[in-house]
């Protein structure tokens, strides 16, 4: 039985689809794979493939909403769903037939109970022997067991049970948040099925790394995962330990590290590195003077020659590189950056190449979304895709090379709009619009790298406001999508402070005041906190959506 | 295969055990019959419930199951010790009680139905008088072979002194009884007349009496008003009449639509006993009832007035003056297509009154209504329009036909010729034809012809020369021959 294999636009995703794509071949599974990219793509491509295909497997998709409602698929069509969206559409938790959800058992999903949102049918025909249709009334009536008082009754407990349920769903689908990474939950399958490899288990810390780089996950979170994968990595990797002068030319070698935070550092030059990544230049202010002169005091605490510092990472002073990092640390402490240290994996191949996780995120998320066509519309996923690969080098130096430019890209946009003070407070969040016009904001368009700006903002808005008020609140970030249509792409983000549970409730919100307006909007994204809006219809939207929240 | 297995377990099941036992419900038919019908095994186990620790602690002792075989519940019925038979017949009006299958004719043939009426009469032990006042009255409420074995028992005057019984819960479900012996037809009703029923059961109407109670008396008196051949005798109707008229102007919307489908029951018939209606003045109210949003009281409300405007002209203009016209536009345009008919059948039968009622019909805006409902409206609303159109063109002026036809109605009629209905194409054929008569006192039969010509009409009116029906044939013939033989 070929196996349609459904995989959403996210490099948690794309390293979940590898481990698969990996499993399938060892078990001789013949599929066929179809990048989706939203709501939309995948009907169609439900549609255009459900005659051909039974078995289909969603990645990273499908989970948060009633799959079966939407796609009314056949009662002999199955889908594996393996989606760190959440909640979980109830419906899909619930189907024992036609839904099986891959999700790792330790888990909380926190889905209410059966009997809280389903009922017996038997109560639901009462019900509606209860509503007439208005024809004429019978000419005999038995009474039954049930006195009338009692019915009444059970017409009120009813009621009493829907508004319960109401509320009950209600809660439960409030706020948007995610699971664990898929690429994790698939390693997990590998695992369990004796046959994971180190490819696999890279791929699994580079899901998981896209969870923390995208901020999707909660601190507490991530270290938990660090340390289930970094339990893997010795399992996988500890014979080469002592012996590294037997690492060949086509070898593979991950690594734990408390490595420094800084975005591709080490295929940048350090300078460029702390001034494109987020949180340094967030907590340095580096769009205004004084956090130029910061930069420069920060440098010369550490003691690094700027011509060292502005050079490539890979020529510097090998002395200088030796205890960089602590001293990296030591100062960036004095300027208020204590996190500046995090736990996460690298990879080495062979002698040369070492990357870290978070640097194949980067190159990797930035081949998805490259704004520059070349062929079909699918061509970024499959080259984003075979990034993941160890055999293609070149395409991931080139995803590096992008992701430079994004960062760059969003930290200027961060820059000006910061010093023009685009970030307005509307009362129950911040807002933030793109205009048509300026710099790189076709690169926004897309949905990761408008989501990374989003939060490179908040952060940097959060340092610069004086404003107690403004620093919790959440954001919301609109960009021009498309000008011929005359559509905006909207992101709602949760606020920036240090416990917060990455909970999001603009997907309802959004959902709420688009039904409240009539504004054509598209819920066309995964995550239901992005959505496409009518340009017109975007003050009443936001009137709509102020007055919700306030 | 091995791997969807493995994929299986992985699947987080430990969290709810429910999630296993538990389908979807859009899974088949099929399935979901046989797990109702394990409903109702797990009922009937529970309603012949052998030991008391099946019941919840919650459950009252009255509920308590008193297991009795059927040759058990014989003697005990037939025997002389009053708990016994308080036992038995409990045990019966239970079996009778429960929702699927009562043994009905098990029950009568056991021949304990005259002890049954017996038990009605004592009236020093109220618990028994109950019980076999339930029972008797689910027997009653079976096939009329069932009816007639609890009444040839002797129950109807019994059931009637229970009215009067000092237990408000005894005499309501005489009540009850009562009615499902009315509701089997004339002959029963009758013999609960005869047997002066009606006092006693409106003597129960008053103030204080619980909507629940009401509503029970309410739908036994519609079942007094019911059935026609022959209808209920004069006088009953005048004395039931006045309580109706107070009960219409109840608050609960069960009370009021039992009493709406009685009017409509005694409005349903020749014009008389439309006028007896007519005389209580409750038409302003039945109107007022046209704009409720439960449908339970909206479809009998129109149900009545429609029959007042079967009625004579006079009849038909105080339904007009009560302001009928004004509510059947939004009633025409209803969602639920039963409703469009009535109320299209309503709007034919006021377009069969003199022009003064044509006219105001046309004052009202019942005609862009009307052409929806014959363009888009359900088929039988749009058959009932086809007579409201025809009716109009009967009675009404020149000036009226040149009205009609700018409401744009010719178009959507023509397209209705292309319908299988034979009925009907007559009917608009010679609607067609009295149009082309109005056209010729105008002298503007050319443009009719245009008119038809440009709508699609005449390839229509030409097909149906060929149509299998006769008459249909002539009457196409004949239009064509007429006005369309020119060129």
């Amino acid at each position: 039985q070929r196996v349609l294999l459904l995989v959403a636009s996210d490099v948690d995703a794309l390293c979940a689809c590898k481990i698969l794509q990996a499993l399938f071949q060892c078990d001789h599974v013949q599929y066929t794979l179809v990048p989706v990219s939203g709501w939309q793509e995948l009907e169609t491509a439900f549609l255009e493939h459900k005659d051909q295909f039974k078995y289909f497997v969603l990645i990273n998709c499908g989970a948060n909403v009633d799959l079966l409602e939407i796609l009314q698929p056949e009662e002999d069509t199955f889908f594996f769903v393996c989606d760190s969206h959440r909640p979980i559409n109830v419906v899909n938790v619930y189907n024992d037939t036609q839904i099986k959800l891959l999700v790792k058992q330790d888990d909380e999903l926190d889905v209410p109970a059966y009997d809280d949102i389903f009922r017996d049918e038997e109560d639901e025909e009462e019900d509606s022997e209860n509503e007439s249709d208005g024809s004429e009334p019978s000419e005999k009536r038995r009474r039954f067991e049930e006195d009338i008082i009692e019915r009444t009754m059970k017409r009120r407990q009813r009621r009493e049970w829907e508004a319960r349920r109401r509320e009950i769903l209600f809660d439960y689908e409030q706020y948007e948040y995610h699971g664990t990474s898929s690429a994790m939950v698939m390693f997990d399958l590998a695992w369990m099925m004796s046959k994971d490899l180190n490819d696999m288990l890279w791929w699994a810390i580079v899901g998981l790394t896209d969870q923390w780089v995208q901020d999707k996950i909660t601190q507490m979170k991530y270290v938990t995962d660090i340390g289930i994968l970094q339990r893997h990595v010795s399992r996988h990797n500890h014979r080469n330990e002592d012996e590294e002068n037997s690492l060949s030319i086509d070898c593979m070698r991950i690594a734990f590290e408390y490595d420094l935070r800084l975005a591709l550092y080490q295929h940048w030059s350090l300078y460029e590195s702390l001034c494109n990544t987020s949180y340094t230049s967030a907590n340095l202010k580096l769009w205004s003077v004084q956090g130029q002169k910061r930069l420069q005091e920060f440098l010369a605490d550490m003691g690094l020659p700027l011509k060292q510092v502005k050079q490539k990472f890979n020529s510097m002073d090998m002395s200088l590189k030796e205890n960089l990092r602590e001293m990296i640390e030591e100062s960036a402490s004095k300027f208020g950056m204590k996190d500046l240290r995090v736990q996460t994996f690298s990879i080495h191949f062979g002698f040369k190449n070492k990357f870290s996780a978070s640097d194949i995120v980067y190159a990797t998320a930035s081949l998805m979304e490259n704004i520059e066509k070349e062929g079909p519309e699918t061509t970024n996923f499959i080259k984003a895709l075979d990034s993941l690969s160890r055999g293609n080098l070149d395409k991931l130096h080139q995803g590096l090379d992008l992701a430079k430019k994004q960062l760059r890209a969003i930290q200027q946009t961060v820059a000006s709009c910061i010093c023009t003070n685009l970030v307005i407070s509307q009362g129950p969040f911040l807002y933030c619009s793109l205009m048509e016009g300026t710099p790189d904001v076709k690169l926004f368009s897309k949905p990761v790298s408008l989501c990374l700006l989003s939060k490179y903002l908040l952060k940097s808005f959060v340092c610069s406001t004086k404003n107690k008020r403004c620093k919790l609140l959440p954001l919301i970030m609109a960009a021009p999508m498309d000008v011929e249509q005359g559509t905006v792409i909207m992101v709602g983000i949760p606020p920036e402070t240090e416990s917060s549970d990455k909970k999001n409730f603009f997907g309802r919100a959004f959902e709420k005041a688009a039904d409240s307006t009539n504004s054509r909007t598209l819920h066309n994204h995964f995550d239901m906190s992005i959505i496409e809006l009518k340009t017109e219809d975007r003050s009443k939207f936001l009137d709509a959506l102020i007055s919700l929240l306030s | 295969n091995e791997h969807n297995e493995r994929m299986k377990k992985f699947k987080n099941k430990g969290k709810d055990a429910a999630a296993l036992r538990r389908q979807r419900m859009e899974t088949s038919i099929v399935l979901r019959k046989a797990k109702k019908d394990e409903q109702i095994l797990k009922r009937r186990s529970i309603s012949f419930g052998l030991t008391d620790d099946v019941l919840s602690p919650g459950e009252e002792k009255r509920d308590e199951i008193i297991q009795l075989s059927l040759e058990e519940i014989v003697e005990a019925v037939n025997g002389s010790d009053g708990e016994l038979q308080l036992q038995a017949t409990q045990a019966t009006r239970k079996m009778l009680s429960r929702q699927t299958n009562p043994p009905i004719n098990q029950i009568i043939e056991l021949g304990i139905i005259p002890r049954l009426v017996e038990f009605l009469t004592y009236a020093d032990n109220a618990p028994l008088q109950f019980e076999a006042a339930w029972a008797l009255t689910n027997i009653a409420s079976g096939t009329s072979e069932n009816t007639r074995a609890v009444v040839e028992a002797g129950a109807i005057p019994v059931f009637i002194s229970l009215l009067s019984s000092p237990h408000m819960y005894i005499s309501e479900q005489a009540v009850w009884a009562l009615g499902n012996i009315a509701g089997d037809g004339p002959l029963y009703r009758d013999a609960l007349i005869k047997c002066n029923v009606i006092p006693p059961l409106l003597a129960l109407v008053s103030p204080t009496t619980p909507i629940g109670f009401l509503r029970n008396i309410a739908w036994t008196l519609s079942n007094l008003c019911r059935s026609k051949n022959p209808y209920p005798p004069l006088d009953a109707v005048k004395k039931i009449l006045p309580v109706l008229i107070c009960l219409l102007q109840h608050e609960d919307k069960d009370i009021i639509s039992d009493s709406c489908w009685a009017v409509s029951y005694l409005t349903d018939g020749s014009n008389d006993r439309i006028q007896i209606v007519v005389d209580t003045g409750i038409l302003p109210r039945l109107v007022e009832l046209l704009a409720s949003l439960e449908l339970i009281v909206m479809a009998p409300a129109l149900r009545a007035i429609g029959n007042v405007v079967t009625g004579t002209d006079e009849q038909t203009q105080a339904a007009i003056d009560a302001g009928i016209l004004a509510v059947l536009p939004h009633l025409l345009r209803h969602a639920k297509p039963t409703i469009q008919k009535e109320a299209a059948w309503a709007l034919s039968n006021i377009a069969a009154g003199p022009c003064q009622q044509i006219q105001q019909l046309i004052t009202c805006g019942l005609l862009p209504p009307l052409v929806e409902l014959l363009d888009k409206g359900d088929f039988k609303a749009q058959k009932e329009a086809v007579w409201a159109v025809a009716n109009f063109m009967t009675g009404s002026t020149v000036e009226q036909v040149v009205e009609l036809v700018h409401s744009g109605v010719l178009k959507p009629l023509l397209n209705l010729l292309s319908i299988k209905d034979s009925k009907t194409i007559l009917v608009i054929l010679d609607t067609i034809s009295n149009l082309f008569l109005a056209a010729e006192k105008l002298g503007e039969v050319d443009r009719l012809c245009l008119l038809v010509e440009e709508l699609d009409g005449l390839e229509k009116i030409e097909a149906l020369q060929t149509h299998e029906n006769n008459m249909v044939y002539r009457a196409a013939l004949n239009i064509m021959e007429k006005y369309f033989s020119g060129e």
